[in-house]
């Protein structure tokens, strides 16, 4: 097998977190939010591959798991006055255990199956929100005035990609493993990995709890970054949709090509805005996806790594069929 | 003899279909058995209750004397059972090493993390039946039948079985490929590997085999010898149309 640290990856590594931690100095406040909006899709899109990318179960419910984090943070934090170092932790754990409860009968249903049922529990949490409780969920209109663990866009940009890189590196050398190789066989023939002897459901299992550790890290520390959470906007098939085509574009089953396609997805959307203000931005990033999908499925990333072997003179088909299984070159 | 494998009245249902009608036969340690059956029999379903992947409706299978038809399919595996598909069932987007890692990799998460797999076990299994070193990195799309036969039974071989279960191992070979599967098999049959095998291919089967169960419409109609059995009145009557 493949070495998992290899100095070319490793080197890769540092030069993009070099490059990423000199853009305060070059760049204004405004783009940087847009940067930390950005980083906090990442994560989500890397919670969601690891899930859906890799092992085909493709989950309509990521909101859900982003809200359960967001609000169970924001409820400890606002609501009970818990400090920080407590809410976070325990807004994690609450995604975790709250996700496993109602994903794990799911994930012994059949793929199309799955994604409906995922689709249900996001629409549940939203009606649940609003109805029960509301003096703890601030009901339709939300919760605001949510404890910040920082203050300034630098501070929060440092704090926003540092997670990110951390989850990114993790995940990264995660799937490098044979992990990775078995998480991926799932997605293309579950009965055949339970043909090698493996418990799928075991496996499948995990993949899902980290998912929702992802999941459960990118909300809590979102709500403490917004200040504010709102039902509409987190359980908004815009959102859904938003993690699923930053995935997909960028590159699903890699790590890398969620962050890609956040990035890009973010920055579109961003400068879109003067010209279309309103939700038809979405449309317009919904045909790009589509194009990109018809016509480069394996996503941006890979192209990426076409453009850079047509550059080395090396032939570029076969490097795309690794990047699919290994994760990164 | 010991018996390894042994199923007693195993029935199978699917709706209003019997597939399998109270079927008893036994495998002895180290023997070949060929499992011979017209189309529709029941030869793939009763594979498919040996390893767990459909449970029966009613009746037994044992392995070791141990009655296994409560475990999942992986556990079932561990315990030394594995089968190839009809149909091969390859991971299409992994090459052939990958396809056989897939196969070796624990039931553990952990070692999966934290444990290397064997690039030379791989590669050894991968020799083993027959690939060449260029073909390693090669993907499934670009093989052919008997390539994809091979690759179905290095992946079967790599979960380090005792009994093998092979179903239409000969089917969409050339006469080269066919050769070469015997030769492996012969091969495998000599290290005591125990075989159950289904084939239409009854001449390339004959040499394979210790002795033969003879089945219609879910339920034995003959067992013995591959000589005895293929002069049976009835199995002619059914299987050879006669
Ligand atoms: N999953 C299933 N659902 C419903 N019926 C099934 C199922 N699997 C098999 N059958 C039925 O059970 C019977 C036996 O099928 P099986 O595939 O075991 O036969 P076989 O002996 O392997 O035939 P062949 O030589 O064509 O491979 C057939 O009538 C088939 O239609
Ligand atoms: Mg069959």
């Amino acid at each position: 097998m493949e070495k998992i640290f290899t100095t070319r990856s490793i080197l890769l590594w540092i030069l993009f977190a070099v490059v990423m931690c000199a853009i305060p100095f070059l760049a204004g406040k405004g783009f940087l939010r847009i940067c930390i909006q950005a980083f906090f899709l990442a994560i989500y899109a890397m919670s969601w591959d690891v899930l859906s990318g890799r092992t085909g179960y493709v989950s309509f419910g990521h909101p859900f798991l982003v809200g359960i984090g967001t609000y169970a943070t924001a409820i400890l934090s606002y609501r009970f006055d818990m400090p920080l170092i407590a809410s976070i932790p325990l807004g994690i754990l609450a995604t975790m255990i709250g996700g496993t409860i109602l994903f794990l009968p799911a994930l012994r249903i059949k793929e199309t199956y799955f994604a409906l049922v995922t689709l249900a529990f996001m629409e549940l949490i939203y009606q649940l929100t609003q109805v029960v409780r509301p003096d703890l969920t601030g009901g339709t209109r939300g919760i605001s005035g949510i404890e910040s663990i920082t203050t300034g866009a630098i501070n929060n940009y440092y704090l926003s990609f540092g997670l990110m890189f951390i989850i990114a590196f993790s995940l990264w050398a995660l799937m490098r493993t044979r992990l990775g190789n078995a998480l991926s066989a799932i997605g293309m023939n579950e009965e055949a990995v339970k043909g090698c002897g493996i418990n799928t459901t075991k496996l499948k299992l995990f993949a899902f709890l980290v998912s929702a550790l992802v999941a459960g890290i990118g909300g809590a520390f979102s709500v403490h970054y917004f200040g504010s959470l709102a039902p509409r906007n987190l359980f908004d098939i815009n959102f859904l949709f938003t993690i699923i085509v930053a995935a997909l574009i960028g590159g699903s089953s890699t790590i890398i090509g969620p962050m890609i396609g956040a990035l890009f997805l973010t920055f579109l959307l961003e400068y879109l805005r003067p010209w279309v203000p309103g939700t038809e931005r979405f449309f317009i990033y919904g045909i790009v996806a589509l194009l990109l999908y018809m016509y480069r499925p394996s996503g941006i990333y890979a192209i990426f790594w076409e453009v850079v072997d047509k550059f080395k003179g090396k032939n570029a088909s076969s490097i795309k069929d690794s990047t699919s299984i290994q994760g990164v070159k | 003899m010991s018996v390894v494998l042994e199923l007693n009245k195993v029935v199978k249902r699917f709706g209003g279909i019997t597939a399998v009608n109270e079927l008893s036969f036994n495998v002895n340690k180290g023997e070949s058995l060929a499992l011979l059956g017209p189309n529709g029999a029941g030869k793939t379903t009763i594979f498919s209750l040996i390893m767990g992947e459909h449970r029966q409706t009613s009746g037994s299978i044992k392995l070791r004397g141990e009655e296994i038809s409560k475990l999942g399919t992986h556990k079932r595996i561990n315990n030394g059972i594995s089968r190839t598909y009809q149909v091969p069932r390859p991971f299409n987007e992994l090459n052939v090493l990958e396809n056989i890692r897939v196969g070796m990799m624990p039931d553990s998460i952990m070692d999966m993390i934290w444990k290397k797999s064997d690039e030379k076990l791989e590669k050894k299994l991968a020799d083993n039946v027959g690939f060449s070193s260029k073909e390693y990195y090669r993907t499934p799309s670009e093989l052919s039948m008997g390539d994809l036969r091979k690759l179905e039974l290095a992946r079967t071989l790599a979960t380090n079985p005792e009994i093998m279960l092979l179903d239409e191992v000969f089917a969409g070979l050339t006469v080269g490929e066919i050769e070469h599967m015997s030769q492996l098999l012969h091969e495998k049959r000599k290290e005591g590997m125990t075989f159950v095998i289904v084939s239409h291919d009854l001449r390339s089967l004959e040499p394979l085999v210790d002795r033969a169960v003879a089945m219609t419409f879910g339920h034995q109609i003959a067992e013995g010898s591959f000589i005895d059995v293929m002069a049976d009145e009835e199995v002619r009557a059914s299987y050879l149309g006669e």
